[in-house]
């Protein structure tokens, strides 16, 4: 029963962290910024999806919405102060990531100084029906975390490669100096890409609260898991992001049964320092047959 | 040649990158209809003055006149920043060393050189007249640009400027790093599209390539523009311009 029940969990944290690396990654590869302000995002949109659950309605879809679109907000927010005016000045990337630090620092602590230090839950927005596989019980909010984020994610991808402003994102991924020769801004790609990553956020928070409860600092350890998910994956690949949230995940899994859960971020960052010994480009360098410049 | 529109008037540029001046008050009339070489060695200026025309150099001042579009401007950083305004203006850059997106396959490369809202919409038709130009992009339609050969890429990447609905066709060196028989098929290409009220500047370090095709030779001395002359005159004389 252990054993299924940890890899269950696995699988469903992954899937909620791997959300969050594609997002990372996305926003890293295409618009150049290492945006540390995940974080308040994420607890940005869970309060979010806690103020219509509170006032609004309690149906889970529009839970789950509310969460998605504050997620969106909060990037585009993050956006406009944090990419727009430095952009195309020099030493953009640790500049980026200065103001989106501060961002997070002084979001957060305005979520706590608004909404206090107490956590807040959410309703189950999957219900609570349950299904019996073997002899181990599979909850709604585990079926449905499952679900909802392959689901969001296929959708992001599959948005990224049919439509156009997919093809102006998947551009400046591979050449942003290319990318502003065949005439795609800059600005309003950072817009979309920033907006995007910010649903996606978004609904790792709220699939997150059917586990965790929400509170201002309780998005810091999914960001830090979606970063080093991105990092190992190789920043900029969706594919890479995947594998590695599931090596990750499974790694926990285990690392947990035979040791014993203190021992999950060690083994963690061992394996992931491991990965970018032998790879420095992540999993997506072995993925990657086209050649680059 | 004078009662023609002019595509491109640029009037005492300047541009640069940081400290470094490398185009010093260039003045550059381009008509429309005509195809222009300018020929140069390397590190004179030619690629920056492409550059600069599209708003990509370190810093720049002069005005830039695209079809009687102020896209020219004193700035001292922001690289790119007003580029696609540019593009939008009616510029096709293709640039030295193809600058692809190595993941794109050549179909969805071809498709973001039309990135314009009308150019996007006739993309289709934009698609068949370059793959009458290079046949042999047929079937590799489907094949990530990064897979193809040198030879592949630059068709890619020319196949990508002309995509556009411009009015200026800017080609950097498009024989750069080609085998020779491939380098002048590929500037036979170059010289059977059909410009119409549209305007072509090929920069090019062999003058061979280009002598007795062109309109116009300019050739290009440390960050100036010298001389001029018909592209009929003989080898001889362009060499000393």
């Amino acid at each position: 029963m252990d054993l299924g029940f940890i890899i269950t969990n696995a699988i469903v944290l992954s899937c909620i962290y791997g959300t969050l690396a594609i997002g990372i990654s996305i926003t890293w590869s295409s618009v150049g910024l290492i945006n540390l302000s995940y974080g308040f995002i994420f607890a940005f949109a869970g309060y979010g999806a806690w103020y219509t659950a509170q006032f609004l309605s309690e149906n889970g879809a529009i839970v789950l919405a509310a969460g998605i679109l504050s997620g969106a907000f909060a990037g585009i927010v993050v956006c406009a102060l944090a990419f727009i005016p430095i952009h195309d000045k020099p030493n953009f990337n640790v500049r980026g990531l200065i103001a989106t630090l501060a961002i997070s620092l002084i979001g957060t602590q305005g979520l706590m100084w608004w909404f206090g230090p107490r956590s807040k839950n959410l309703p189950d927005i999957f219900g609570s029906w349950s299904v019996m596989l073997g002899d181990m019980a599979l909850t709604a909010d585990k079926i449905g975390n499952v679900v909802t984020s392959i689901a969001f994610v296929a959708a992001v991808v599959l948005w990224m490669r049919s439509s156009r402003r997919g093809l102006e994102i998947r551009a400046m991924m591979m050449n942003p100096h290319a990318a502003s020769i065949v005439g795609i801004g800059v600005r309003s790609t950072g817009f979309y890409v920033m907006a995007i990553t910010g649903g996606m956020a978004g609904l790792a928070a709220v699939l997150l609260s059917q586990t965790y409860y929400i509170s201002p600092f309780g998005g810091l350890t999914p960001m830090i898991k979606g970063v080093s998910i991105a990092l190992c994956g190789g920043l900029g690949s969706v594919q890479g992001a995947v594998i590695a949230a599931m090596i990750l995940g499974l790694n926990e899994a285990i690392t947990s049964v035979t040791l014993g859960g203190q021992y999950v971020l060690i083994t963690q960052f061992i394996l992931i320092i491991g990965i970018l010994l032998v790879r420095p480009r992540g999993i997506a360098g072995i993925l990657d047959r086209a050649r680059e410049a | 040649m004078s009662e023609r529109a002019a595509v491109l008037r640029v009037k005492g540029l300047s541009a640069g990158y940081g400290p470094m001046r490398v185009l010093h008050d260039l003045d550059l009339v381009v008509h429309a209809g005509e195809r222009l070489g300018i020929v140069g060695l390397n590190g004179h200026g030619k690629s920056t003055l492409f550059y600069a025309i599209a708003g990509l150099t370190g810093w720049q001042r002069g005005s830039i006149l695209l079809n009687g579009v102020e896209v020219g401007r004193t700035r001292s950083q922001g690289p790119g920043r007003y580029t696609h305004e540019v593009v939008r203006q009616g510029l096709a850059l293709i640039p030295q060393g193809d600058e692809i997106f190595h993941g794109l396959t050549v179909e969805e490369h071809l498709d973001s050189g039309a990135f314009t809202p009308r150019a996007w919409k006739e993309r289709a038709q934009r698609k068949a007249r370059v793959l009458e130009i290079f046949p042999p992009l047929h079937k590799l339609m489907r094949t990530p640009v990064g897979r193809l050969s040198g030879g592949e890429r630059r068709m890619v990447s020319i196949g990508r400027g002309l995509m556009a609905e411009a009015a200026l066709f800017l080609v950097d060196e498009p024989s750069l790093g080609l085998a020779p028989k491939i380098g002048k098929g590929v500037m036979d290409a170059l010289m059977g599209v059909d410009l119409g009220q549209s305007a072509m500047v090929i920069a090019e370090q062999n003058v061979s390539l280009l002598e007795g095709r062109v309109d116009r030779i300019i050739g290009m001395h440390v960050g100036k523009l010298k001389g001029e002359a018909g592209a009929s005159m003989s080898l001889h004389t362009i060499r000393e311009l």
